[in-house]
């Protein structure tokens, strides 16, 4: 564990690394483009009609920075999650989210006959709301509120049913099927400056709304009743937790589809580097997950030319040992 | 020993009926197949028998297009989707036929049987050994529907002519007259259509044309050697793209991340089908910044290519009229 | 002085015993009247499943057709090769799903807790599709593989959840992450799958009991035999168990090795059921809590949440096949009906964090 001292320098170094693994992921990819093309690319800022400049500037680009606040946002989210539910196993997808937002994705598809990812968008954001709405309504019902046992089955159950009711419709069509199929994975390959810009502004402000939870988070690891003792709202916590988490996970998905293990594996890499002050978690995740989320889409990209494996896939394979490891060292018998 | 005991009874069943109704089969029609056992190869290599020629056919939906182009109409039909919207079946006129499933991998086989079956048509799939509508996956009570009647069907392969071809001699072992005029016409009209379409090809040599479909985060190139129509082109003169490096997984195409989406420069793109619209270039070069990089999209240098579909020479013949004039209207010199 | 208050005292004492034992008769009495309900309202929607389709078929002439009583070519076909076997696969799943649900649900002292939410499904649900996709395999291969699936998953749960002991609450914890990472490669698997394979995959994983090919039935019906007798005599070390450790030690039961032989029985049932229908979500789930509000104070008996599972799951396939307007997977109806009924469970339980 660092001192507290030394966590200020390494969140700018942090900072730089970034940058780097950004600037990385916009001159490597599937397509073989030469530094001085893209640099040329950048500086001009044109797009001046060649293969190169358009594959840097209206691929690359707007790609890279959808991966920076898709990944800050999932790895935040799942920072808040863990720990208002106290469930070190706990990320957006177990919340019902990702089955919400295919379910009304393919409800598009089927129903309304609806074809790409710039029209899923904005179902998948009403879905992934909706669902983790109804996780959190059916949770806070009975005596003890939103507990994390009772959060964690009504996400189950409420994954469970949607994913029936969305295999239900998908097995009558099979368009739908082979869209829902690619959909699921999660990529960013395909989403440009339209889906970028269309996200960012909820991404940047629920970003923003998440620097403000340490403290409460803090308050929360060390048990409700010391909680409330301090002072704390644990019920208003709890709503606006959700209510960011809401917004950040659910752009996020709606963006790229689900992507699965940033918002788990990252938060517990972070809280290794830092220690248990969530105020120092919620940056830290903030750029590590961006940094994680780009790594893999880079590997995707640069793996399989002259095609693409999705980052879904790579963050798959790549974080299965570390779930492992998560899942048998993490202190479950603390909740 | 089950099967054999439910296909004698219904056999028994059928004759017993068919000896008590009047024979309204009989006339000039089926004279000549009617008496005597009837044979025939399938294309798995299996040869299906029966004491006398089968006048009463369950066909999944391309087959039974097929059959009823040749004038055999089926007593029931399955199909893998709605049958207003399915390319073989939606321009027929199935009155009196008994719609036994539109949905893949279900058929109700309690309507087939009362159907009384004694022959059930379905492509034969090499790469699944089975034939349409029994493949893996399908409900354990579909697979039933082979046990109501002996099963046989043509074989998906490598040209679609060939597998026209085969279902012209099945309805002529089932007694259709194939040389009747009528029947012939769609025949003559599909010769008609490729000697026009050779012509077209002869008159443009350098014009090269490829199989494309953009997806959301690929391009997909087909691969000719998986694709009985691609195929059946190339053999006629046009110069169909063979990609450089299928998918290994999955060789029906090659995939492109939208990064490299101008590796092939074709003259000419030939979109799939099942996804073509009037503005579907349009709409991708809009969506996608890299589709009119590819010169013949931005060209709009691009028609629908009846992808996996036909069964019958007419439609095959319709959509070779469609080809004929984009390779006529195709400049061959868009992609240098 | 003495007397009369040994005498009181006797008094008192005999007095209780035959509350007791009076209790005791009541609540054997309670279990048999509902289980014998029970099988009778399973008995009539077998018939019921197999006189409706394309055309009905009188109860009577059903009976005499499977009791091979009659020999009406047309009708026997119907009834025996088309009916019969989907409605045998809905009743013996149902009652494996009923009878492990609540082995579960008591081994792990919550009632919300299933076999469906711990990954045992997904893991099964990973195994058919890799051998769909990958091995090319079908049929029964898919079902060995769907089996085999499900049981390591649940080891490898038990293990990662294994700290001197298994606590519930960490059990489901673990069970929903692991659940969550194998969906996850699921799909990563169908999306590497040619389209008429992803097409048998995701059939295989909607659930259904039409899928099931008379061997893998077969299978089921004989792990059915031999283990729901076992599931049976295990009924008194589960009870003792609810107690707590210590207290069943007390009581001379084997703590371990009954938990281990009740674990293993009810994870063999579960596989095995979904090995033939794929996985049916929330039957499991909703079998033992709606088995014991009909038993009362007779809580906790497995062959009743058996026979409601069984129930359940023909009523959903009577729902699924025949009185929706298209056909769906039994699966679908389940899922529909089941979510929110969980959901009014979760929210009108009390007793939370139990087994935390």
């Amino acid at each position: 564990m660092r001192r507290a001292a030394a966590l200020g320098p390494g969140l700018v170094a942090l900072c730089a690394v970034l940058a780097v693994v950004a600037f990385l992921s916009v001159t490597l990819g599937s397509r073989d483009i030469g530094l001085s093309e893209v640099l040329h690319a950048l500086r001009s800022w044109d797009d001046d009609g060649s293969i190169s400049g358009t594959v840097t500037l209206e691929l690359r680009v707007p790609r890279t920075l959808l991966g920076i606040l898709v990944g800050a946002a999932l790895g935040v989210a799942g920072v808040i999650l863990q720990g208002v539910t106290r469930n070190p196993l706990a990320d957006a997808g177990i919340m019902g989210i990702n089955s919400g937002a295919a379910a009304f994705v393919v409800v598009a598809i089927t129903v309304l006959g609806l074809r790409g990812v710039g029209v899923y968008v904005w179902f998948a954001f009403a879905g992934a709301i909706v669902a983790l709405i109804l996780v959190y309504a059916i949770a806070s019902f009975g005596r003890e509120g939103a507990t994390p046992v009772k959060l964690a089955l009504a996400g189950a159950a409420v994954t469970a049913g949607l994913a029936s009711v969305t295999s239900g419709i998908v097995m009558t069509n099979v368009d739908a099927l082979n869209e829902l199929r690619f959909w699921q994975v999660g990529s960013l390959a395909g989403r440009y400056a339209p889906i970028l810009t269309g996200v960012a502004p909820f991404l940047l402000l629920g970003l923003a709304a998440s620097l403000g939870f340490g403290r409460a988070l803090n308050g929360l690891a060390l048990g409700e009743d010391v909680a409330r003792g301090l002072g704390q709202h644990i019920g208003r916590t709890r709503v606006a937790a959700f209510a960011v988490v809401a917004v950040l996970a659910g752009a996020a998905t709606a963006a790229c589809g689900p992507i699965v293990f940033v918002g788990l594996v990252v938060p517990h890499l972070a809280r290794f580097i830092c220690g248990p002050d969530y105020r120092w978690i919620l940056p830290y995740s903030m750029l590590l997950a961006p940094i994680v989320l780009l790594l893999a889409d880079l590997l995707g990209r640069v793996a399989a030319r002259p095609d693409e494996v999705q980052v879904g896939v790579v963050l798959g394979v790549v974080c299965a040992p570390a779930f492992v490891a998560i899942v048998r060292y993490a202190r479950l018998s603390e909740v | 020993m089950r099967a054999w005991r439910q296909i004698l009874a219904v056999a028994v069943l059928s004759a017993a009926l068919a000896g008590c109704g009047s024979g309204t089969d009989g006339g000039g029609d089926n004279a000549a197949a009617s008496a005597g056992p009837w044979t025939f190869t399938g294309g798995s290599g299996e040869v299906v028998k029966a004491d006398k020629t089968p006048t009463r056919i369950i066909a999944h939906a391309g087959e039974a297009a097929a059959l009823m182009s040749f004038g055999i109409k089926p007593v029931g039909i399955y199909a893998d989707e709605s049958v207003k919207t399915d390319p073989n079946l939606k321009n027929l006129d199935l009155s009196g036929i008994e719609i036994l499933g539109e949905e893949w991998g279900k058929i109700d086989v309690e309507k087939a049987a009362a159907l009384r079956p004694d022959l059930i048509v379905g492509d034969w799939w090499p790469a699944e050994k089975a034939h349409s509508g029994m493949e893996e996956g399908v409900d354990e009570k579909s697979k039933k529907l082979a046990e109501l009647a002996p099963i046989t069907g043509v074989s998906q392969g490598k040209s679609i002519v060939e597998l026209a071809e085969g279902y012209e001699s099945l309805a002529k072992s089932l007694g259709a007259k194939v040389d009747s005029p009528e029947i012939a016409a769609n025949k003559k009209r599909f010769e008609d259509a490729v000697t026009a379409f050779k012509a077209a090809v002869a008159a443009k040599p350098g014009l090269s044309v490829a199989a494309m479909s953009p997806a959301d985060d690929k391009v997909y190139v087909a691969n000719p050697a998986y694709a009985p129509e691609l195929l059946d082109l190339q053999s006629w003169g046009l110069d169909v793209l063979n990609p450089a490096s299928p998918d290994p997984g999955f060789p029906y195409w090659e995939n492109l991340s939208w990064e490299n989406a101008d590796k092939y420069q074709p003259d000419l793109i030939l979109w799939d089908g099942r996804s073509y619209t009037p503005t579907a270039n349009a709409d991708w070069g809009r969506k996608q910044p890299t589709w009119f990089k590819i010169k013949a999209a931005k060209a709009g240098a691009a028609v629908a290519w009846p992808a996996f579909w036909l069964h019958t020479y007419g439609d095959f013949a319709t959509e070779m009229g469609k080809l004929t004039d984009a390779v006529k209207a195709a400049d061959p010199n868009v992609s240098s | 002085m003495t007397a009369t208050i040994s005498k009181v005292d006797a008094a008192a004492q005999l007095d209780v015993a035959g509350r007791l034992r009076a209790n005791r008769r009541r609540r054997a009495t309670r279990s048999v009247t509902v289980t014998a309900g029970l099988a009778v309202l399973v008995f009539a929607l077998f018939v019921l499943t197999m006189m409706v389709g394309s055309f009905r078929i009188g109860a009577l002439e059903v009976v005499s057709s499977v009791l091979h009583l009659s020999d009406n070519a047309g009708v026997d076909f119907v009834v025996r090769e088309l009916r019969l076997p989907t409605a045998l696969a809905a009743l013996a799943v149902g009652l494996a799903l009923g009878a492990s649900g609540t082995i579960f649900q008591q081994l792990l002292r919550n009632p919300l807790a299933s076999p469906d939410f711990v990954g045992i499904t997904s893991g099964a649900g990973l195994a058919a599709v890799v051998g769909i996709v990958v091995l090319q395999a079908g049929g029964l291969v898919i079902s060995g593989l769907a089996l085999g699936g499900a049981i390591a998953s649940a080891l490898v749960m038990y293990v990662l959840a294994w700290r001197d002991g298994i606590s519930g609450y960490r059990f489901i914890l673990i069970g929903i992450g692991v659940a969550a990472f194998l969906d996850g490669l699921t799909g990563f698997v169908l999306t590497r799958a040619q389209l008429f394979e992803a097409r048998q995959a995701m059939h295989w994983l909607t659930g259904s009991v039409g899928q099931a090919s008379d061997t893998e039935l077969r299978l089921l019906i004989g792990g059915l035999i031999v283990l729901l007798p076992l599931a049976v005599l295990l009924q008194r070390p589960l009870r003792a168990l609810e107690l707590g450790d210590d207290s069943a030690r007390t009581l001379g039961t084997r703590t371990e090795l009954s938990r281990a032989a009740l674990l293993g029985t009810a994870l063999v049932l579960v596989a095995l059921a979904v090995s033939v229908a794929g996985p049916i979500v929330f039957v499991a789930l909703v079998a033992g809590p709606i088995a014991n509000r009909l038993l009362g104070a007779a809580t906790g008996g497995i062959v009743p949440a058996a026979l409601v599972g069984a129930a359940l799951l023909l009523a959903a396939d009577l729902v699924a096949v025949h009185v929706l307007p298209t056909p769906l997977p039994t699966g679908v109806v389940t899922g529909a009906v089941g979510a929110p009924y969980l959901l009014w469970l979760l929210a009108t339980t009390n007793r939370q964090g139990a087994g935390g």
